[in-house]
């Protein structure tokens, strides 16, 4: 009985498919949890749009680049104002969003015109940027606006700007996955090998499916920079649109997030004959290998040995105070997709907790296989989590913590359980050795808070003889 | 603080213009739908269900979490590709179908519609006639209300799509009948703080009322049973009984008054518009206009309250506030209502920022007159505004500015500009706690203008500006 009809679901049996109970001893490839598939209306789903997918996930992480969002007002809005994605020249990026503000009139009549008067104001206000990209929406889509004439036209009197185009409206797909998808196979072919940079160092790669999240991209480099390795472009982490374009003069690419990225990596491979070395960047175990393997491929195994030798002489310590603390924790992990993958093994084997179950939104079936096959048994796999199963499942599994987005974490905080943010951390970064750490701390800060023991106290009762089962200690 | 400068002599000039580009570079607003699923949640038992993309719903739902702290139930039809070629109506009926089997205590559900359904020309309306048909099959004993909301992103801005909402919802559930003897009390956009301080004026006066919507709840407790109450407090019955209300008093001429307007035109619901009540004189209105309504004397506890707060005013006014050159943007209610506010505290507000293209009402917004006949300063008020009118003025232009008043969407200018911020208004996400104090009313005005003085204060300890003044006070 592996797959898992759940009591609120009774009406919706479909989403049967979709949750699976790892049991022991089966063959889990047969009980694969059915995704990417179009989510029932009227279910309160978590997922957001493809235009989110390749604006606020992709596009919009760049430092240097305007983000046209062809569509009224709200597409802009929304995507703004809901990342932690700093860069080092200020947070442009965070700073400002761009949209053509349409109205009925260009509903009707067509918002061509529209776009390219906004394009050209965008430059004019702000004439040191030269770099954009431009996105349609639902309503610029559905009416067949043709921006890439638009884009042209204003690229032929604007010679030293350079846009890109994505054209994604929400409602294309079932996820922010198509947009990710879009936006990938978009930059492959029209803006890879459109400009060459200068090559600094023998060993050159491109860091891709890292955004940068609280500095985890810098964070990062502070390693490629110890390994003498040449970052050719990161994708799209404190990225450059013009590093982007240079991505074909990499010797390797490296993958952190498969999901939304590792479409470019194999279009890399497959034009370019550039490997594609997937790692995971969270957690020592995983790190560790990680920077073996990428040091492996360049012949300085030397190198990297000495690094994480010196990362675990510096951290090992204090995450090993955390894992004797954290032991035994239940966590749930309710995200994008591939961070369940990323992070139940390595917190289970970094810091003794116990990932009792996961949602995805947006992950694909390869995405299971791996969280499946890295996951525990009794543990629920879940995808595209809708909020009436996450109050039975959270009856069923009981977690400590729930490592998700702050809406959902507002709502479990009313049922006593402390949440972490699983998108955009509470204080990271949480890649690499350093950043494991972070995530170790505000596990255990969010774990051992007082206020939920205090929660569960009606004051009409006796005082309760019994004092909280975890003390919480200094770190 | 104070810099001493006679005043030039010249007659102060009021310019209304308009945002003189045709992109927005940060807006100040979100879309239709955001402001339709605002109203929504605001009534008990409903979940609105959002027939676009379930970006529509996601990010508005992120908003409202990021605002409140809290999390709100907001439904999507989540719209394909399918849908766009075939129609999507279909996903409707299946999302009413889905919500109303698994939320047995759903009472309403708000069908909202975006730029996407609109354009495809979806039929609203005829689908809810088949809705309610299948429910009352499946359903023989329930009501559930469903209500048509007309919200294309494309015209207007959250502002109007939360009135468009509000009316669509008592056009569908409100009622004649017998007279209640009750107040509606429409007060726009606001928070659970105003609304919390609106019904303790009304219980002073002991004045039976319904406010539209209550909530209240928006603030909502971590309970030992690990019960969620973090819903809107407005039943159907109060929405049913508005068409029956002895008037409706409407606190916000963009946000309230399609709906008060469609009480009168319907049930000939008496109609009182007032100014947003930011400020004392605002406040005074609405209270003698109450009185009026209902023949229920203003008590001596809110002469007591209004003196509380006046005599904390008056600590401040021309001390630290006066000459003090003030920007603010937000919802026209409030940024014209807290323009009376600033003058009232000696605060100069030179620049006003209202966010949508409804141009031509504002020229005719008597409140905007006023401002024109009493303002001794120069005073910019620009329409259909981005944030960027604000920025560029600052960064590029001449605009020497003592305090920022807004919401956290520009936050960015006031820190990289080092002008002190007060957030006011909507999403308030980068303070804590904002929306459980009041705006409105006398403890409004007052908490305000505390939090504005020691604003003002930390400003000047942090870049050592005359910190010594604080030396005595």
């Amino acid at each position: 009985m592996p797959m898992v009809l759940l009591e609120c679901d009774k009406d919706i049996p479909e989403r049967r498919k979709h949750i699976y109970l790892k049991a022991p001893n089966e063959d889990s490839r047969e009980f694969l949890p059915i995704a990417n598939a179009a989510t029932i209306p009227g279910t309160l789903s978590e997922r957001g749009c493809a235009f989110c997918g390749a604006k606020l996930v992709i596009g919009g992480v760049l430092k240097d680049t305007i983000q046209m969002i062809h569509g009224p007002l709200g597409c802009a809005y929304d995507t703004w104002h809901t990342k932690r994605y700093p860069t080092d020249n200020g947070h442009f990026n965070m700073k400002y969003v761009w949209s053509t503000d349409m109205k009925e009139s260009h509903v009707v009549f067509g918002g061509e015109k529209r776009l390219e008067q906004s394009i050209h104001e965008a430059f004019n206000e702000m004439p040191e940027i030269k770099r954009m990209i431009v996105y349609t929406t639902c309503p610029t889509a559905l009416i067949g606006d043709d921006i890439k004439a638009v884009v042209k036209k204003v690229m032929k009197e604007r010679p030293d700007v350079d846009i890109f185009t994505v054209e994604c409206p929400g409602f294309a797909g079932v996820s922010q996955s198509k947009g990710h998808h879009v936006l990938n196979i978009g930059w492959i072919n029209e803006k890879v090998e459109t400009l060459e940079k200068e090559i600094t160092s023998p060993y050159t790669m491109n860091f891709i499916g890292d955004f940068n999240i609280q500095g985890d991209t810098q964070l990062l480099q502070t390693y490629w920079d110890r390994l003498g390795i040449q970052v050719i472009a990161h994708f799209t982490g404190n990225g450059t649109y013009d590093d982007l374009r240079c991505m074909h003069q990499a010797q390797l690419n490296v993958v952190n997030c498969a999901r939304s990225s590792g479409y470019i990596a194999n279009e890399l491979k497959k034009r370019y004959g550039i490997p594609r070395l997937d790692i995971d960047s969270w957690g020592f175990n995983y790190m560790a290998e990680g920077i073996r393997k990428i040091c492996a491929f360049f012949g300085i195994e030397d190198k990297g040995e000495a690094l994480i030798a010196d990362e675990y002489a510096k951290w090992k310590p204090k995450l090993d105070w955390y894992k004797e603390r954290l032991k035994g924790t239940k966590m749930a992990i309710w995200t994008g997709g591939p961070r369940l993958w990323h992070w139940t093994k390595s917190v289970e084997d970094d810091l003794g907790i116990k990932v009792v179950a996961m949602s995805s939104k947006f992950g694909h079936e390869e995405d299971f296989e791996k969280v499946i096959a890295r996951g525990q048994e009794g543990t629920y796999y879940i995808d595209d989590g809708n909020e009436l199963e996450f109050f039975e499942i959270i009856d069923r599994v009981k977690p400590d913590v729930i490592f998700t987005g702050p809406r959902v974490g507002e709502l479990v905080k009313k049922l006593h359980i402390p949440y972490v943010n699983g998108h955009a951390y509470h204080n990271g970064p949480y890649m690499g050795f350093e950043g494991f750490v972070n995530l170790a701390r505000d596990t255990y800060n969010a774990v051992y808070n007082p206020l939920a023991h205090l929660a569960g106290i009606d004051i009409r009762n006796e005082i309760p003889a019994q004092l909280p089962e975890r003390i919480r200690e200094a770190a | 603080m104070s810099t001493c400068e006679v005043a030039a002599v010249k007659p102060a000039e009021v310019k209304l213009v308009a945002r003189d580009r045709g992109g927005i570079i940060n807006p100040m607003y979100d879309c239709q739908p955001a402001g339709a699923q605002y109203a929504g949640i605001g009534v008990k038992d409903c979940i609105p269900l959002v027939h676009g993309g379930q970006g529509c719903t996601m990010f508005v739902r992120l908003l409202f979490a990021q605002h409140f702290k809290e999390n709100f139930d907001i439904a999507s039809t989540s719209l394909h590709e399918d849908s766009a070629v075939f129609g999507g109506v279909k996903r409707i009926e299946e999302g009413v179908m889905v919500l109303a089997r698994r939320y047995p205590n759903l009472r309403v559900i708000p069908i909202i519609t975006t730029c996407s359904t609109e354009v495809i020309g979806d039929d609203i309306e005829g689908t809810i006639n088949i809705c309610n048909k299948a429910l009352k099959a499946e359903f023989p004993d329930r009501k559930i209300h469903l209500v048509p909301v007309h919200t294309p992103s494309f015209k207007g801005s959250h502002v109007t799509g939360y009135a468009e909402c509000m009316k669509s919802l008592v056009k569908t559930i409100a009622k004649g009948g017998k007279p209640t003897g009750k107040l509606n009390v429409f007060p726009g956009w606001v928070n659970p703080g105003d609304v919390t301080e609106l019904k303790h004026y009304l219980k002073e006066m002991g004045v039976d009322h319904h406010v539209f919507m209550d909530t209240e709840d928006f603030d909502s407790p971590m309970l030992p049973n690990k019960t969620i109450e973090t819903h809107g407090k407005t039943t159907v019955e109060d929405i049913q009984a508005s068409g029956a209300a002895i008037g409706s008093l409407s606190l916000a001429r963009y946000e309230s008054l399609p709906a008060t307007k469609f009480l009168y035109d319907e049930f000939t619901v008496p109609n009182h518009l007032i100014d947003t009540p930011y400020g004392i004189a605002n406040t005074d209105a609405m209270l003698r206009k109450i009185s009026e309504i209902t023949g229920k004397p203003i008590p001596e506890s809110l002469v007591r309250e209004r003196g509380i707060a006046l005599d904390a005013l008056a600590d401040l006014a021309h001390m630290f506030f006066a000459n003090k050159k003030v920007a603010i943007y937000g919802h026209p209610d409030m940024v014209l209502g807290l323009a009376k506010f600033c003058m009232e505290v000696e605060l100069e507000p030179v620049l006003l920022l209202i966010g949508d293209d409804q141009g031509s009402k504002y020229k005719k917004d008597p409140r905007i007159e006023e401002l024109k006949q009493t303002a001794h300063f120069d005073m910019e008020i620009i329409h259909n505004a981005d944030l960027w009118e604000l920025e560029k003025r600052i960064t590029k232009g001449d605009l020497k500015l003592d305090l920022i008043m807004g919401h956290s969407k520009g936050r960015y200018i006031a820190i990289y500009n080092d002008i002190p911020m007060v957030r006011v208004g909507f999403p308030t996400f980068d303070r804590a706690g904002l929306y459980r104090k009041p705006t409105m009313g006398y403890r409004g005005a007052m908490e305000l203008a505390e939090t504005i003085a020691n604003t003002m204060f930390a400003h000047m300890e942090y870049t050592k500006n005359k910190e010594w003044i604080l030396n005595t006070w």
